[in-house]
């Protein structure tokens, strides 16, 4: 516990220029880097969190969009071999994460697998590969998609499985149609787990930096790579650590504001008195 | 009626399919390039040669930075885990309002960005003077992977009969007598599942060991991302990568199998919701479940 307090408490010192990294240099209580990052010459920082926001928002409505339909495939049509089929989307969720970037890199390439396809097929003249393929919005976001889907379908799946589904019986019993069924009866009790499963993108993806790194173009960092600049090319602790404290606050408030949502097992079985 | 009609049932399998493939492409391209004996990973594919895996193992910075990624995931796995059946142990005794704040405590590694740990950790051994080392990312890993400890380990140990620990203590068992005859013995299958978990991810953790590793002992990870970055090395990350792939998914495929037949033959329980919520511990980076206030 302490391992994880105490460095939070030094990035907040750091912030505020009670420590610094370069030895020597004066010490003393400041808020000035902050009224940098949150008011002052900081824009391109604060321009930065913007387009991170943006982009992890959209991977994040994204993906909960396209695992809907998993889940609900594992859940209503599987049966039986559900469970079987649930590992199996999970799988590639356990191999390194680098290495499945790297294999994006090697897909999307501007001599990658998808150009040279492009290229053979005759689709585009040899050697033009299509721009916005790799070091583009569309490579980060794509890649993030990729790495969270599989988790995303968990929790709605959850949800979906504990359903009473009698109440499903109940509302065609009453003639609702199969689409009105699933739109008043089990889309809404299914929301729980859509808002975990959003959730669960959008708190580390808000974090994230190493697929920009590898597949995003200048334009394409995301916040977490300002922050991790400022502790290893450019160093300057200082900034970087109201960058980092910046971005635990986010995170922190998000999980406050979506937590009160995530209504799973592990949540249900910490109160057994109700 | 059946809640989905034959044409959606269809319509449904065939997305459920296309994602599969969709899934798994990325890693079926990289076994394919792995035995291509082209230097350069793209098409049209130069021919079948095993030429990259005798230079992978032949390469000391590689197997090095492998094995001290083993080491390392090892002894996180371990200190972890223990700490994890301590961690466990003393949220049973907590009911209410406190355990609620326990577990958000103990479970904030999982929200807390890794790059803001993992600066937080360098400013930390910097001020301490000792500066970075493989010994400060073996204790950044324990920070990270004990949240999926405690999530495998806690619900297993709610799930025993309470009463089997006090016929132990009734027929005289001294308390630590029945933690390590009855209760240990018990919690095997999700012990074994913690260790698994843990080990994966830290052997896979990139942003600690990153900032952490001393610049002449790279991590597996952190020798991956610099190769990525340098052609002439790929061919080699990528064939060790393969192996690495085939190795995790089946060792994935084992452990999961492996605990459910174990709970089984323990408890009768069979393959229900734990299991999906052990495997949602199991993943990198989660969100706290029950990190809520209300």
């Amino acid at each position: 516990m302490a391992l994880l307090g105490v460095p939070v408490v030094f990035i907040a010192l750091f912030s505020v220029g009670l420590r610094s990294n370069i030895p020597g240099a004066p010490v003393a209580f400041s808020l000035s880097n902050w009224s940098n990052f949150l008011t002052g010459g900081g824009g391109a920082f604060r321009g930065r969190f913007v387009y991170s926001m943006e982009v992890t928002l959209a991977v994040s409505v994204l993906t909960t969009l396209a695992a809907y339909p998993l889940a609900y495939f594992l859940s209503f049509v599987a049966r039986h071999r559900r469970y079987a089929l649930l590992l199996l989307l999970l799988a590639p969720f356990f191999t390194s994460y680098l290495l499945r970037v790297i294999a994006w890199q090697i897909i999307l390439n501007n001599n990658g697998v998808v150009n040279s396809l492009l290229w053979d097929l005759h689709l585009r003249p040899q050697g033009d590969g299509v721009s916005w393929l790799i070091y583009s919005t569309f490579s980060v976001a794509l890649v993030l998609f990729y790495s969270w889907i599989p988790f995303v379908s968990l929790p709605i799946f959850v949800v979906l499985e504990n359903m009473d589904h009698r109440l499903q019986e109940a509302a065609a019993d009453l003639g609702a149609s199969r689409m009105s069924t699933f739109w008043k009866v089990t889309l809404p009790l299914s929301l729980p787990g859509v808002i975990a499963g959003f959730v669960f993108v959008l708190i580390p993806t808000t974090g994230e930096f190493i697929t920009p790194l590898l597949v995003g173009g200048p334009n394409n960092q995301l916040f977490g790579n300002s922050i991790q600049a400022f502790f290893s090319a450019t160093p300057d602790w200082n900034y970087g650590s109201v960058l980092a404290v910046a971005l635990i606050v986010v995170v922190v408030v998000l999980t406050l504001l979506f937590g009160r949502f995530l209504q799973t097992d592990l949540r249900a079985e910490a109160r057994p008195e109700q | 009626m059946r809640p989905v009609s034959r044409i959606g049932s269809a319509g449904l399998a065939i997305y459920f399919w296309l994602f599969v493939v969709f899934l798994f492409a990325p890693l079926v391209i990289l076994l394919i390039f792995s035995v291509n004996s082209s230097p350069t990973p793209t098409l049209p594919l130069a021919g079948f040669s095993t030429h990259w895996f005798h230079e992978a193992f032949s390469n000391t910075v590689l197997t090095n930075a492998l094995v001290r990624s083993v080491f390392i995931a090892l002894v996180a796995a371990v200190i972890a885990t223990a700490l994890g059946i301590m961690a466990s142990l003393g949220l049973m005794a907590l009911r209410g309002r406190s355990l609620s704040m326990a577990l958000t405590l103990l479970l904030l590694p999982l929200v807390v960005p890794y790059i803001c740990l993992a600066v937080g950790l360098l400013i930390l051994v910097e001020v301490l003077g000792s500066g970075p080392s493989l010994i400060a990312v073996v204790l950044g890993h324990c920070v990270v992977v004990l949240p999926f400890a405690i999530l495998v380990i806690m619900p297993r140990l709610r799930s025993l009969d309470p009463a089997m620990n006090e016929a132990a203590l009734d027929l005289g068992a001294s308390s630590f007598a029945a933690l390590r005859l009855i209760t240990l013995p018990l919690l095997a299958p999700a012990l074994v599942s913690s260790g698994i978990i843990c080990f994966v991810t830290s052997f896979d953790e990139f942003a600690i060991a990153s900032f952490l590793a001393p610049s002449g002992q790279p991590t597996y990870p952190v020798f991956l991302y610099a190769s990525a970055r340098t052609p002439a090395l790929l061919p080699e990350v990528i064939a060790v990568g393969a192996l690495i792939i085939a190795g995790s998914v089946l060792l994935v495929v084992l452990a999961e199998g492996g605990r459910r037949w174990a709970e089984r033959r323990l408890v009768g329980l069979t393959a229900s919701q734990e299991a999906v919520l052990s495997t949602a511990a199991a993943e990198q980076q989660a969100v706290p479940v029950a990190m809520v206030n209300d």
